[in-house]
């Protein structure tokens, strides 16, 4: 049943299906600390639970311009490799269980989707992508560059 | 029972351990009443506790040690190194009871009177070998050792799970008192709720602590490895710890411990030659292995450095190609850098044979699996010929640090406080900083740093609330040799951090060592103090920088320098002698059988060579014997010795010999008399002896040497001499110095050059005249001295 359970978000502007097994939880964020240097998808780090989490900007992991922190923005916490993120959502809207299954993504996306987005599933009438979290880790740039 | 055995066994094991160590330490000054009082109450808590469980074995054991060592307390008996190694083979026997112990349950059944008697001491007074110099640990130190060893085990992920539990309290307590404050709450809530603060950081200190080890502790076992290996292969080796104060987390420092240990057996069996090759290298004769820990940024590091012959990195690539680890087209193809690595290659072993100490089949590689293993590296430092530094830098991830809080851009960084020198205000007296060419230079007290802007390193603009009068320098020293100042807003207060690592990408930054969480819960960024160099790209290098210091190191050096050193050795007939160290060209070790008795005296055959030696007779039997070649810039003597035993500094005070002869005073050393050997009597013994061949001789040209007498009768005689000769009429490479002309009487010499001295040979032995200035051919020495006349060359 877990397998069916997904967070729905809006996340750098664009609502999308989040698989709950790969989020730890959704929390509230004050003021983060700034991290001077580094790359630029990283939004600051914030302590929750004695541990220090770092703050990631989906909006810059998909090509836009980074958005401040609004403080008690609500923020998507994942572990990835060992290291506690969390993603900046704009919107949280809720979690619930989507019985249709995963479809292979149709169409074309902006290259900063196509390289977060697993997939595609309907729910409540419409088409949302299904993101992968610890795509948005990495930043495509600067890898590049 | 079984738990009480078990908390003996742990306690025993733990305290053989230090003892081992504290022995050492002792035996290096036997003064040191508060260590023999340690080493003693140690050994009576074994007594007692083994007496309780009921273990007759241990009991005897720790019973003798205790009384030897007692005896000495009360000034009965001496301290030597006899008793040393009595008291550590209990010791070892202990710790091999200990273990049968902990496997078996029951005490073995044995005997130990031979380590029993051992200690009751009926073994030869000081053995010739002692590790010189092992590190006095300071008395507070041990004594807060002992208390530890009261102690129980737990599970680390226990610990782990209190201290997460922990900083969440704090945390936890943060938000609250923040709470409480904007409540305007009762003055008597307040008060007790601070109670409650206080016991919380102090409970977070000790928590803090649990994981942590000083790592003296790793270091504990070392001196006593030390000592009973360079006794074991005849060196003399000074050993010294630093850096113990360093914290580490015990899991790391299970990982490390066996690489350490190998690192240093490596160093004492292949790195530190033999005496004789060490005076021979012209090195003091104790070889130092200096054990260091520091912690450098992120990192711990710990450094075994020796001054032995290091490592060759072609000898090493030799090596791989023999051992077929290695092709000799791949061995073209590495760098100097590859080919020390080689070390780390599974199946390589350094040394030519494998002995009994290192070539165990634990190799380098086994270490640097080790140390990877743990996030770590090792790193090597070779100086061919001078020693070699391995370098283990393990992470410190766990590691609680004291850090120093600065203000920067408004907002707040940590720095490792161990790599802090000095903290002052930009606007104080002692400090200047100069513009220079768009960089900036601080002078603190003559001494001058490259200076650092923390907000520039990190692409951030000052923060226009911060006051300008706090600006402050802090003087950092990343690592050995390095130093900048370091500019910041403000500097804050200093914390004990608990140091996280940050997520790879802010690791990658290079800027940071990792994060931690302070009381007030907002995460404050680590600086990687190297890092921001890197980033700064400033040579931060002190070498060169104060010209006053160096001067002063220099003018030291040469002084010490300057000191006549006495090379002390033990004579054929087991005397102790010296002689100046500068006299001596080298230490040869020769096969008996490179000695020979000829024309009525001893020569050596050393190489292509052959010396004088000072013998009455070549030395019976097979085997190998040292000699010492004394070198007075035109020839060689070789002075037979059994062993060379040190280098000291020659005393002022020497008394003369009566007559000259072979010994020329008596000096004290270290209170026994020591016999001077007078290298200018030996010498002149030996005066006619071989010539120095590095000498240039002159050279001799034989003219018109028709019949051959010139070059079969003639040429040996002057080749006897000092002389070259050169033979023939072909048109020589070189110009001679003189030239022989062995040209019919009447005839004049055809081979005559304006500048070249001549000198005729004749065949009568009556002269043809008083104005004949010819030589009779067979007067060997009319002819020597006309040579010498003309060219100054040496005579027979």
């Amino acid at each position: 049943m877990m397998d069916k359970l997904y967070l729905i978000a809006r996340i750098a502007d664009t609502r999308v299906a989040l698989r709950s097994r790969a989020i730890n939880s959704v929390v509230t964020v004050g003021t983060p600390v700034e991290v001077p240097g580094a790359p630029p998808h990283v939004a600051g780090l914030f302590a929750l639970r004695s541990r220090v989490f770092t703050l990631i900007d989906p909006h810059v992991v998909i090509g836009l311009p980074a958005v401040p922190v609004a403080p008690g923005q609500r923020v998507i916490v994942v572990d990835v490799a060992e290291h506690g993120y969390a993603l900046l959502a704009d919107e949280i809207e809720d979690v619930c269980f989507i019985e249709a299954a995963e479809t292979r993504i149709a169409g074309k996306l902006l290259p900063g989707w196509a390289r977060v987005a697993d997939a595609m599933i309907e729910h409540d009438g419409a088409s949302l992508l299904v993101v992968d979290p610890s795509h948005f880790i990495t930043l495509p740039a600067l890898k590049a560059a | 029972m079984d738990d009480l055995l078990n908390d003996f066994l742990a306690e025993t094991a733990e305290i053989l351990a230090e003892a081992g160590g504290a022995i050492v330490a002792w035996e290096a000054d036997p003064a040191d009443r508060a260590q023999l009082d340690a080493i003693f109450r140690s050994v009576h808590t074994i007594k007692g506790s083994s007496g309780f469980l009921a273990l007759p074995r241990v009991t005897a054991l720790s019973h003798a040690a205790e009384d030897a060592l007692d005896q000495v307390r009360r000034g009965n008996r001496p301290a030597n190194a006899a008793l040393v190694t009595g008291v550590l083979g209990i010791v070892d026997r202990l710790s091999d009871l200990c273990t049968a112990l902990g496997q078996n349950g029951v005490e073995p059944a044995g005997n130990d009177r031979d380590v029993i008697g051992a200690l009751d001491g009926d073994i030869p007074e000081d053995a010739p070998f002692e590790v010189a110099g092992v590190p006095l640990r300071r008395d507070d130190d041990f004594s807060a050792e002992l208390q530890s060893w009261r102690s129980i085990r737990v599970p680390l992920p226990l610990l782990d799970s209190v201290m997460t539990g922990v900083t969440d309290i704090v945390l936890a307590r943060n938000e609250f008192a923040r709470m409480l404050r904007e409540s305007g709450a009762d003055l008597s809530v307040i008060a007790s709720f601070d109670r409650l603060s206080d016991s919380i950081a102090g409970m977070r200190q000790s928590v803090s602590q649990m994981r942590m080890q000083r790592i003296d502790k790793l270091f504990a076992p070392l001196p006593r490895i030390v000592r009973d290996l360079a006794k074991d292969m005849g060196k003399k080796i000074a050993f010294q710890t630093s850096g113990g104060e360093v914290e580490l987390d015990r899991e790391m420092m299970e990982n490390i411990r066996d690489p350490l240990i190998h690192i240093v057996r490596n160093a004492i069996d292949h790195g530190i030659e033999p005496l004789e090759d060490r005076v021979a290298a012209g090195k003091d004769i104790t070889a130092t292995i200096s054990v260091s820990a520091r912690q450098s940024g992120n990192q711990i590091e710990i450094e075994v450095r020796d001054d032995g012959r290091g490592l060759s990195p072609d000898a090493l690539t030799a090596k791989a190609i023999a051992s077929r680890l290695l092709t000799a087209t791949e061995a073209r193809a590495l760098g100097p850098k590859d080919k020390l690595d080689l070390i780390f290659r599974p199946g390589f072993s350094t040394a030519a044979k494998i002995t009994s100490v290192s070539g165990r089949g634990v190799g380098m590689d086994i270490v640097k699996a080790n140390v990877e293993k743990i996030g770590g590296i090792v790193e090597l430092r070779n100086e061919e010929g001078r020693g070699l530094t391995i370098l283990l830098r393990v992470p410190m991830t766990l590691t609680i640090i004291s850090g120093l809080m600065v203000r920067a851009a408004g907002q707040y960084f940590a720095i490792p406080r161990g790599a802090v020198r000095e903290i002052l205000l930009e606007s104080g007296d002692t400090v200047r900083i100069d513009q220079l060419g768009g960089g900036e230079l601080a002078t603190v007290r003559g001494e001058q740093f490259p200076l650092l802007r923390l907000e520039n390193i990190l692409g951030r603009a000052r923060d226009e609330a911060d006051d300008g009068d706090d600006r402050a320098l802090v003087i950092v020293r990343p690592g050995q040799g390095q130093s900048y100042a370091l500019s910041v807003a403000a500097i804050h207060d200093h914390e004990e951090l608990v140091i996280k690592p940050a997520a790879p990408m802010i690791m990658a930054t290079g800027l940071y060592a990792g994060t931690t969480l302070p009381d007030n819960g907002r995460p404050v960024l680590l600086l990687d103090v190297q890092g921001l160099l890197a980033t700064a790209a400033i040579d931060a290098s002190e070498a060169g920088r104060s010209q006053g210091r160096m001067a002063e190191a220099e003018a030291e050096a040469a002084a010490a320098r300057n000191a006549v050193q006495l090379l002390l050795f033990r004579d054929m007939n087991s005397r102790v002698r010296g002689v100046r160290l500068s006299v001596i060209e080298r230490v040869e070790e020769v096969p008996a059988s490179a000695l020979f008795e000829s024309a009525g005296r001893v020569q050596a055959q050393v190489g292509d060579d052959i010396f004088p030696v000072h013998a009455a007779a070549p030395p019976d039997g097979e085997g190998t014997l040292k000699l010492l070649r004394l070198y007075d810039g035109r020839s060689v003597l070789c002075y037979p010795i059994a062993e060379v035993i040190d280098i000291v500094r020659l005393p002022d005070v020497v008394q003369p010999s009566a007559a000259p002869g072979l010994i020329a005073g008596v000096v004290l050393v270290g209170g026994d008399p020591v016999e001077l050997i007078d290298p200018f009597w030996l010498m002149e013994q030996y005066a006619a002896g071989a010539p120095a061949p590095a000498l240039r001789q002159p050279l001799c040209r034989l003219a018109d040497d028709h019949d051959g007498w010139g070059g079969n009768f003639l040429a040996p005689i002057l080749r006897n001499a000092g002389y070259r000769v050169a033979l023939g009429d072909d048109a020589p490479d070189e110009a001679p110095d003189v030239l022989l002309c062995l040209t019919e009487e009447g005839q004049p010499c055809g081979h005559a050059d304006g500048d070249v001295p001549v000198i005729r040979l004749r065949t009568s032995i009556a002269a043809a005249g008083p104005e004949d200035e010819t030589v009779y051919r067979y007067d060997r020495q009319a002819l020597l001295d006309a040579l010498r006349r003309q060219v100054g060359g040496e005579s027979a």
